[in-house]
């Protein structure tokens, strides 16, 4: 069955930051490839490898956002993908539009969607620029994503994950909290595996989407200038109309968490704010395992005493934590209609019966390596149009040809 | 000819969602939508408020003070009066949202509704699996009333599967997809996140999912359910720990993993947060390459650092990580944090301020210039900085305030319009519905 964008050709030239988002409208149907140059695209380079053993074809960070796309090397010297996030200001940079850029500009002539990580400068210099491409390809959608934007005070500047989390404020809003005498003996932290780009990736497919959409067939495209800075600045849920109601700072500390008997975590959120039903159906569940303690008094059931006597609410759910490992504890809060969940290791998601059922997880065979490699799959669950997840990531080059001749033909647009 | 920027053309233009989405993980979805220029209608319950709405902190009157998150607690909340002060809200409905209050339970209420099904492209709710459908709404009555509706679903574990019971908020599914994991020290239990960034992810793939089902109705006709959960959008999000784990048997769960603000891949050093002057104040540093390297130590005056065996590539300083960070805190900690971001950055060095709310309201020209806030409010709230889309579009440029340029809603201000417009009911039809009680 073919997807929403069957049909659609799709063409990345990155600086590796921003793969995800190739990968979304691949599993959409779109025909996605990503140029490379001859020693691969910078994500390939990129650890870990598989058997620890490095080579363009055994990146697995490479593997996880690339699911999906055809891979053809273009040009000769110049035909890098560009200095996006953190390589450094044109210092890698050709002089000029020479002919290392000739096949690339073929494939952009051929697509629907460009999708880049040039600075402006480098983009104008190898004739990439939206002003130069949609002179000739009026119908052709062009999508930036850069760490800043196009323009702005800091347009040039670098960037990579853990500047973009810390700009965005994510990072200043995570940590551990601090010592007794008040002082922070540990620094803001910011999540591992690049969680500012993945939103910058996923906002730069929301937005080909919706260009998509909006040209419909025999329409014209338009420029996507997608800020990393700016997706990571959005991010932070109540951060900002706290300050704004407020005029409070959030200043990172712990969550409210319980340590189950096998020393292991739950994320343990009690929101009163969901109304009375949640302590109701939390005593009962306290009162069950006989821990309930001072809560049985009707007292607690008004919510301003419960406020008040916090600390008795806590030590009867530390009671509770005691006596459970953290999987069955998790299991227990969400029976009684709380919204708890065991702290996993990302790995451990491989194991939840529930991600399996709804048929998350897909298998896709490597041939070259004689294996098969699960991969996590659809986004969500489309029961008109199902995720598009059949092939591998591509090996370097692997479609050169085929995509040369096939993209010799002009595009053909979806009905609108 | 097809419309220009000037035109105020906007991508979505004409595409009418019916939006029963609370909280925030689906509004996400909508105000994104809404921005792009789709019509959005808050279907809301004057009875039943939408807790966002009646949560604190509370946005005050002008001039004055307001509580902050701290003081959270029911008592707080029951102490607002309005429907329309809570702070979070704002965040999430953007996008020229309108709202409409219709009692859903009441026979007539639920012909109403069913009659702006009709006149509607898609139909969005984050109710807990079986509400909307026990409402008398579920998909196979929607597919009735209109066959190529769009049905987006978002509920923290979907609509199907044994845990379909299970609730979440955007911390649950951060603990259970390993996110709340991926933040922390080794050797410390996880810090995790201070705020439901995967209400955000999730709701940036609910428009997705809103998306997926405009282009296949685009293709073929046909409409969908579309089941958004909160835990399958952040599977992608731990990059290659999957893979490592079951190819290279290599379990995060391990003594020396999460790795703080290091990266293992690719890694730097120096790379990490680095304390400046003033209290709790901290600069972002990240040296991959040679040439950021001798960007930095030239940018701060420690030329000989370069002679030194310890530092002489990349490898070599990520085996002396820990001293060369020391010797670098040095240097940074007596020095404002955007001083040391701008030295660098000018000496070709990825740097950066740790930014909380108020510095990236007050301190952050690129934000500004980007025009990142726009001041929209309401007839009871005044303007406010909110935030959108943060990308351009050139040809269908978004809008924070939505197609309509206006502030989020108040509750249920546009139920006589909407009800006008959509369906053609007069003003006193509208006034002898709401005194039957059909319209709280």
């Amino acid at each position: 069955m073919s997807g929403p964008l069957d049909g659609i050709r799709v063409l990345e030239l990155t600086d590796g930051t921003v793969d995800y988002c190739g990968r979304l409208l691949a599993g959409l149907g779109a025909d996605v490839v990503l140029a490379e140059p001859a020693e691969g695209s910078p994500s390939r380079a990129v650890g870990p490898f598989l058997d620890d053993i490095p080579g363009v074809d055994r990146s697995l960070a490479f593997w996880a956002d690339n699911v999906g796309k055809r891979s053809v090397v273009v040009g000769g010297d110049d035909a890098d993908s560009g200095d996006g996030a953190d390589s450094g200001d044109g210092a890698d940079s050709g002089d000029g539009a020479d002919s290392g850029d000739a096949g690339l500009l073929a494939l952009v002539a051929g697509s629907d969607v460009f999708i880049h990580t040039l600075r402006p400068a480098d983009a104008a210099r190898r004739g990439l620029s939206f002003e130069a491409l949609s002179a000739r390809l009026p119908h052709l959608i062009v999508c930036a994503v850069t760490p800043f934007g196009q323009d702005g005070p800091w347009a040039d500047y670098l960037a990579d994950d853990l500047v973009l989390m810390a700009l965005g404020g994510s990072m200043a809003g995570c940590g551990y909290g601090p010592g007794p005498d008040g002082r922070y003996d540990t620094p803001p932290l910011a999540c591992q595996e690049d969680q500012a780009l993945r939103t910058a990736a996923t906002y730069a497919a929301i937005a080909v989407l919706a260009a998509v959409a909006w040209r419909g067939e025999g329409g014209t495209g338009q420029l996507i200038d997608v800020s990393a800075h700016e997706c990571s600045a959005s991010m932070t849920e109540w951060h900002l109309m706290t300050y704004l109601c407020s005029g409070e700072i959030y200043r990172r500390g712990p969550h409210p968490t319980l340590t189950g008997a096998d020393g292991r975590q739950i994320a343990a959120l009690t929101p009163d704010f969901l109304g009375p039903h949640v302590f109701t159906r939390m005593l009962e569940m306290l009162e069950a395992d006989d821990v309930a303690g001072p809560l049985s008094d009707p007292a607690f059931a008004d919510p301003g005493h419960r406020a008040r006597n916090y600390g008795d609410v806590w030590r009867a759910l530390k009671r509770l934590a005691e006596k459970h490992p953290a999987e069955e504890l998790y299991r227990l809060g969400q029976k009684a209609g709380l919204p708890w969940g065991v702290i996993r290791a990302p790995e451990e998601v491989l194991d939840d019966h529930h991600l399996a059922a709804r048929g998350h997880f897909v298998a896709l065979p490597h041939p070259e390596l004689d294996r098969t490699v699960t991969y996590p799959g659809a986004p969500f669950v489309a029961h008109g149009s199902p995720w598009v997840m059949q092939r591998r990531p591509p090996l370097l080059g692997e479609h050169t040809a085929e995509v040369a001749s096939e993209w010799a033909r002009p595009t053909t647009q979806p009905p609108r | 000819m097809l419309p220009t920027a000037a035109d105020g053309a906007m991508a979505l233009e004409g595409l009418r969602i019916l939006d029963f989405t609370r909280l925030g993980f689906g509004a996400q979805a909508t105000l994104i939508c809404g921005c792009l220029g789709a019509e959005v209608i808050r279907v809301e319950s004057t009875r039943h408020p939408d807790a966002i709405r009646v949560m604190p902190p509370f946005v005050p009157d002008p001039g004055a003070k307001g509580e902050g998150f701290g003081a959270a607690t029911l008592a707080n909340a029951a102490g607002a009066a309005s429907a329309n002060r809570g702070g979070i809200f704002y965040k999430y409905n953007t996008g020229g949202k309108r709202s409409i209050t219709v009692d859903a339970r009441h026979p007539k209420g639920l012909a109403l509704l069913k009659d702006l099904v009709a006149v509607s492209d898609v139909v969005t709710e984050s109710f807990a699996a079986g509400t909307f459908a026990r409402w008398g709404l579920g998909y196979d009555v929607l597919q009735q009333i209109k066959p190529e509706i769009i049905y987006v679903s978002m509920c923290g574990f979907g609509h199907s599967g044994p845990d379909v019971s299970h609730v979440t908020m955007g911390p649950t599914a951060q603990a259970l997809t390993g996110l709340t994991f991926m933040v922390g020290l080794p050797g410390r239990p996880p810090a995790g996140w201070s705020f439901s960034y995967l209400d955000h992810v999730g709701g940036y793939l609910g428009a997705v999912a809103i998306l997926t089902g405009l282009l296949h109705r685009r293709r073929t006709g046909e409409g969908q359910h579309l089941d958004v959960s909160q835990l399958e959008p952040a599977t992608a999000l731990s990059g290659a720990l999957l893979l490592d784990a079951m190819l290279n048997k290599r379990p995060s769960r391990r003594a020396d993993y999460p790795t703080g603000n290091r990266r293992l891949h690719p890694p730097a050093a120096p790379g990490g947060a680095y304390r400046a002057a003033g209290e709790d104040r901290w600069v972002v540093i990240s040296c991959r390459t040679d040439d950021q390297w001798h960007g930095l130590v030239a940018a701060i005056g420690r030329p000989d650092w370069t002679t030194d065996p310890r530092f002489s590539s990349l490898e070599a300083r990520l085996a002396h990580a820990d001293a060369l960070d020391e010797l670098l805190e040095t240097w940074t900690s007596s020095r404002d944090r955007y001083e040391v971001m701008h030295a660098l950055q000018a000496a070709g060095v990825p740097a950066g301020a740790v930014q909380d709310a108020a510095d990236r309201l007050e301190r952050d020209p690129q934000l500004a210039a980007r025009g990142h806030y726009t001041a929209l409010g309401n007839a009871e709230v005044g303007p406010l900085p909110l935030e959108g889309v943060p990308f351009r579009m050139s040809a269908t440029a978004p809008h924070t305030g939505g197609i309509l340029h206006r502030g989020p809603p108040l509750l249920g201000e546009d139920t006589t319009a909407v009800l006008g417009e959509l369906l053609g009911i007069t003003a006193d039809e509208v006034e002898a519905l709401a005194t039957e009680g059909v319209l709280s």
